[in-house]
């Protein structure tokens, strides 16, 4: 089959994988849209230092397991590759995202104003602490259906993973044009971001299990915690 | 209407949070020594929720069939947890101690240890007042003569023995020679036995007889002057029952 008429770069523009071409001297020539977005997170340099270290001795391509950790992005494999002196380029590869294997039973959530169950547990971390606290809210976002029980377990777990941290920030918003799908229904998404010098991780896991049963998404790292919470109607 | 009075920030912020979360359908556990007011703070924010105990598994087990509210004290008595299912139920528990600290984990969304009456010197002091009042209603004395502040404070089991070291102290204060009889002849009806009872149980007259004539008139000489007693006849009794 002749496909030397065949233009690829759309097909690479919109692939959800990132790519990115490199020029010798680390400039970016090209770059696909997923990438695009995964720059909002990760510098250009640290993605040129690793297209460098994973690159194949000589020409060719060379595809290397490895896990990568960039803010929500998670990859588990690169392509590095180069047929000249002049350019490399990378490519990285989402890890899927493993669907829930427990339903959301949404007739079982009640409706719930998130603020309160905030300020709850702001107050229970107040009674073991005292670290001093940033709250920034939004007092306009509406009422939800939460599973009351479940989702202040996995707030009280994720505050006291702050339990010796200085300076935490905590704010609570509406992730603007961003949507889940659950039970079919596109849904709004409220992330509430939880930011310090450091924390524990002792809790991790739970705080994973815990927010998957409510459908919601963690970002777990060094200084942080974010919580994307499904604003299910 | 139950009144529940603090001045400790912790138990604050425990109101603050069980006021917040009043309409929700959450699980919270308020775990602190005994009488520490667990049961009163739970009961004075939620006055009209069913109060079960966790003595009574089978009350426990039916109330939660029936009811989406419900106060459970002794939490720590139930033997048998896996049976409890507090989904979408507004339950208020208290324990003792945490038992299991897994098991109340993941019960529990709300956690709150409740501080003993040690760290709360401001509550001792409202406590106090609040038991004397009662302690002087309740034994109908009406004399005010006495020092509040020498009564010997015993918080070792929290408002159980506070209220205990008031009521004696004010019993042990309003008594008449008559009364100080009854109590003496009682203590000896139990007690006296042996072949040296006299000299024995003399200590109960001499001991508080000496240490309350020191105290008031500060030296031996004048005590020994008081007592009509020879000097050294009393430094021989505060040696033998050996008072400093």
């Amino acid at each position: 089959m002749n496909t030397e008429s065949i233009d690829f770069q759309a097909f690479i523009e919109w692939d959800n994988n990132p790519f990115i071409l490199f020029s010798a001297q680390g400039k970016i020539l090209y770059l696909n849209n997923a990438a695009e977005i995964l720059f909002g997170y990760v510098s250009k340099k640290e993605l040129y230092d690793i297209a460098l270290s994973y690159a194949p001795q000589s020409f060719g391509y060379k595809t290397t397991s490895l896990a990568l950790n960039y803010d929500s992005f998670i990859f588990h494999a690169i392509t590095i590759g180069y047929e000249n002196e002049e350019q490399i380029s990378l490519r990285l590869y989402n890890t899927p995202r493993i669907k829930p294997t427990r339903k959301i039973e949404t007739d079982k959530l009640i409706v719930t104003d998130i603020n309160i169950l905030l300020e709850a547990n702001i107050a229970l971390f107040r009674t073991k602490n005292t670290n001093p606290l940033q709250l920034l809210t939004d007092q306009d976002l509406p009422p939800f259906k939460l599973n009351q029980n479940n989702f202040s377990k996995l707030l009280r777990k994720t505050f006291d993973t702050f339990r010796a941290s200085d300076s935490i920030d905590i704010s609570l918003k509406l992730l603007v044009g961003q949507h889940v799908i659950i039970e079919n229904k596109k849904e709004a998404i409220v992330q509430l971001a939880i930011h310090a010098n450091g924390r524990y991780a002792d809790t991790d896991d739970v705080i994973r299990t815990l927010a998957s049963e409510s459908q919601i998404k963690c970002i777990l790292n060094e200084h942080a915690i974010k919580l994307e919470i499904p604003l299910i109607q | 209407m139950e009144t529940f009075f603090t001045t400790s920030d912790k138990i604050q912020h425990i109101i603050k949070s069980f006021n917040l979360t009043k309409t929700l359908y959450i699980s919270s556990i308020i775990i602190g020594e005994a009488h520490t007011g667990k049961k009163s703070l739970a009961r004075y924010l939620f006055p009209n929720v069913l109060l079960v105990s966790g003595f009574d598994q089978q009350e426990v087990e039916n109330a939660l069939e029936k009811h989406d509210e419900l106060i459970i004290t002794d939490f720590e008595k139930l033997n048998n947890h896996s049976s409890l299912d507090f989904t979408n139920k507004r339950i208020i528990a208290t324990a003792n101690y945490m038992g299991n600290p897994a098991l109340i984990d993941e019960l529990f969304a709300f956690i709150y240890s409740m501080p003993s009456l040690q760290e709360r010197p401001g509550d001792v002091t409202y406590l106090k007042d609040l038991y004397l009042k009662e302690a002087r209603s309740t034994l109908m004395i009406e004399d005010n003569t006495f020092e509040s502040d020498e009564i010997h404070l015993n918080l070792s089991k929290n408002s159980k023995s506070l209220k205990k070291s008031i009521f004696l102290h004010l019993v042990k204060h309003s008594m008449d020679d008559k009364d100080i009889k009854r109590v003496l002849y009682h203590y000896l009806l139990k007690n006296l036995d042996g072949n040296d009872g006299y000299r024995e149980h003399l200590a109960l007259y001499e001991i508080p007889l000496i240490e309350a004539g020191l105290k008031k008139f500060s030296s031996q000489l004048q005590l020994s002057r008081v007592l009509g007693i020879n000097r050294n006849t009393l430094r021989k009794k505060i040696h033998e029952h050996r008072i400093d």
